[in-house]
């Protein structure tokens, strides 16, 4: 077969800046998510919050319901060059469940509760302060699916002799299992820096995921750049 | 012929895919679609009314919603097949199936739940019956993802005979595209893009219906064609081989 390309990975690899780029534009400016509003807050100011942010959220979060499938094409790439990997495939297939699991409490449901809320302004205050903490605890509290993934990841890097990504990202990587820990308070908490818009909960774990994302979308067009045209990686 | 994983996987889809359409007619919420403008008060006695119907149909969806998983593995095992560069869009695909079944059974269990206890007060029946509607209405990004992938897979075969005709690339894509807006179902409650509309519910539906019956009949020759070949060269392309 003649110049079969890498067109394919290239695709997907582009898909992973565009999805993340829009998932900041989302999350930041249009939803209020990123960084969180408060929980120490009553049901009245939580109204007063989605009465004030309504026409974002839905703009924002009518984007997310089309565009989230963005992740599952950025899992599938990770997993193909976890596949190139010196070890058996069952990081690369636990990469993909573990994502597939974590884009819906971690990502998507944070979308769903806060449409839930701006659907219908009119709601009981109390049922709209039920959406606002469900959005806030599921995206910034769901943290074994990702530590799971993060952590596989990382053995992964570690293992691998075809050196397809270099051993300091499985260090940040692991960084990334801690923040997780790190969030783990955020159910007990209201207030002070384990709050779910605290400094450690929040602020330090998006600032390593910006850093990961980053290092990871560079390394990944690094590997697909070294990944000969014709190799053929094993089922 | 000897029943393989491939061909059971596409006739669970006919029986379950019936069974599902008889839930899809049976649920009284279907037919005409709740409208998102119904008070509380409204939807209440809407569950009260029909809490027998509403509890059969969603039990049945709840058993059998799942039942068409093993087709869309074999749409995957199919694009691994592919002379694609790689085969990276099984995996985005099958990544995005996952996470879309996910999907629809969490909006069957907000129905059953608010059908559970018709008696309950109606802000909490109206709560559990937006998020099942918005739920199962609206998030169509993983649909999308995976019939993007499987078009570009098809469009990148560069098999002389390709697994799929390439016409199935443009009609994956034709159904994402009419699948696209019932987002706007999380956003409007009026018109044809809320979550009774045209739009975001038949057209959503109807697409969705198309695609599996197409798929059904464009997957069964494939599928007899790669046995057929697989009886001449048994080990090569046999069906067993850990893929």
């Amino acid at each position: 077969m003649r110049d079969r390309g890498k067109r394919d990975l290239w695709i997907c690899w582009w898909v992973f800046p565009v999805f993340y780029t829009l998932f900041g534009v989302i999350f930041v400016p249009l939803t209020r998510v990123m960084p969180p509003p408060r929980p120490d807050v009553t049901a009245d100011q939580i109204t007063a919050f989605f009465d004030a942010h309504s026409l974002t959220i839905k703009i924002g979060f009518g984007l997310l319901m089309v565009v989230i499938g963005g992740g599952s094409i950025a899992n599938g790439l990770v997993a193909h060059q976890m596949k190139r990997m010196s070890i058996s495939p069952v990081f690369a297939y636990g990469y993909i469940a573990t994502l597939a699991v974590g884009g819906i409490p971690g990502c998507l449901f944070a979308g769903l509760a806060f449409l839930t809320a701006t659907f219908r302004p009119d709601r009981d205050p109390q049922l709209i302060a039920l959406l606002y903490d469900i959005a806030l605890l599921s995206f910034i509290g769901s943290l074994g699916c990702f530590a799971t993934q993060y952590l596989i990841f990382a053995l992964a890097i570690f293992l691998d002799r075809n050196r397809i990504l270099p051993n300091w990202m499985a260090y940040v990587s692991i960084w990334q299992v801690v923040t997780e820990l790190m969030a783990a308070p955020v159910f007990i908490f209201r207030t002070g820096p384990f709050a779910w818009n605290g400094a450690i909960s929040f602020y330090e774990g998006t600032a390593i995921f910006g850093v990961y994302i980053a290092c990871l979308i560079a390394l990944l067009r690094k590997a697909i750049e070294r990944q000969p045209a014709d190799e053929r990686v094993p089922d | 012929m000897k029943p393989t994983a491939q061909s059971i996987s596409l006739w669970l889809t006919l029986v379950f895919g019936a069974v599902l359409l008889v839930a899809f007619v049976l649920f009284p919420g279907f037919f005409p679609p709740m409208a998102p403008g119904m008070t509380a008060r409204e939807v209440a006695a809407f569950y009260d009314q029909h809490t027998t119907m509403i509890r059969l149909s969603m039990i049945t969806f709840n058993f059998c919603g799942i039942m068409l998983m093993p087709f869309f593995m074999v749409i995957v095992h199919q694009m691994k097949r592919m002379a694609t560069p790689s085969q990276v869009f099984a995996y985005c695909y099958l990544s995005a199936a996952v996470s879309g079944a996910t999907l629809f059974a969490i909006a069957d269990l907000f129905w059953l739940v608010a059908a559970f206890r018709p008696e309950r007060d109606p802000q909490l029946t109206l709560l559990l019956n937006d998020l099942a509607w918005i739920t199962f209405t609206a998030p169509v990004g993983m649909i999308i993802a995976q019939n993007l992938c499987l078009a570009l897979a098809i469009l990148l075969d560069v098999n002389p005979r390709p697994v799929f005709p390439r016409w199935v690339a443009y009609f994956s894509l034709l159904t994402a595209a009419a699948m696209a807006p019932a987002a706007c179902a999380a956003i409007v409650r009026t018109g044809p893009l809320a979550w009774n509309g045209v739009v975001s519910f038949w057209l959503r539906v109807g697409a969705y219906g198309a695609f599996v019956v197409v798929m059904f009949f464009v997957l069964r020759p494939v599928i007899r064609r790669q046995e057929a070949e697989q009886a001449v060269a048994p080990s090569a392309l046999a069906e067993g081989t850990p893929a």
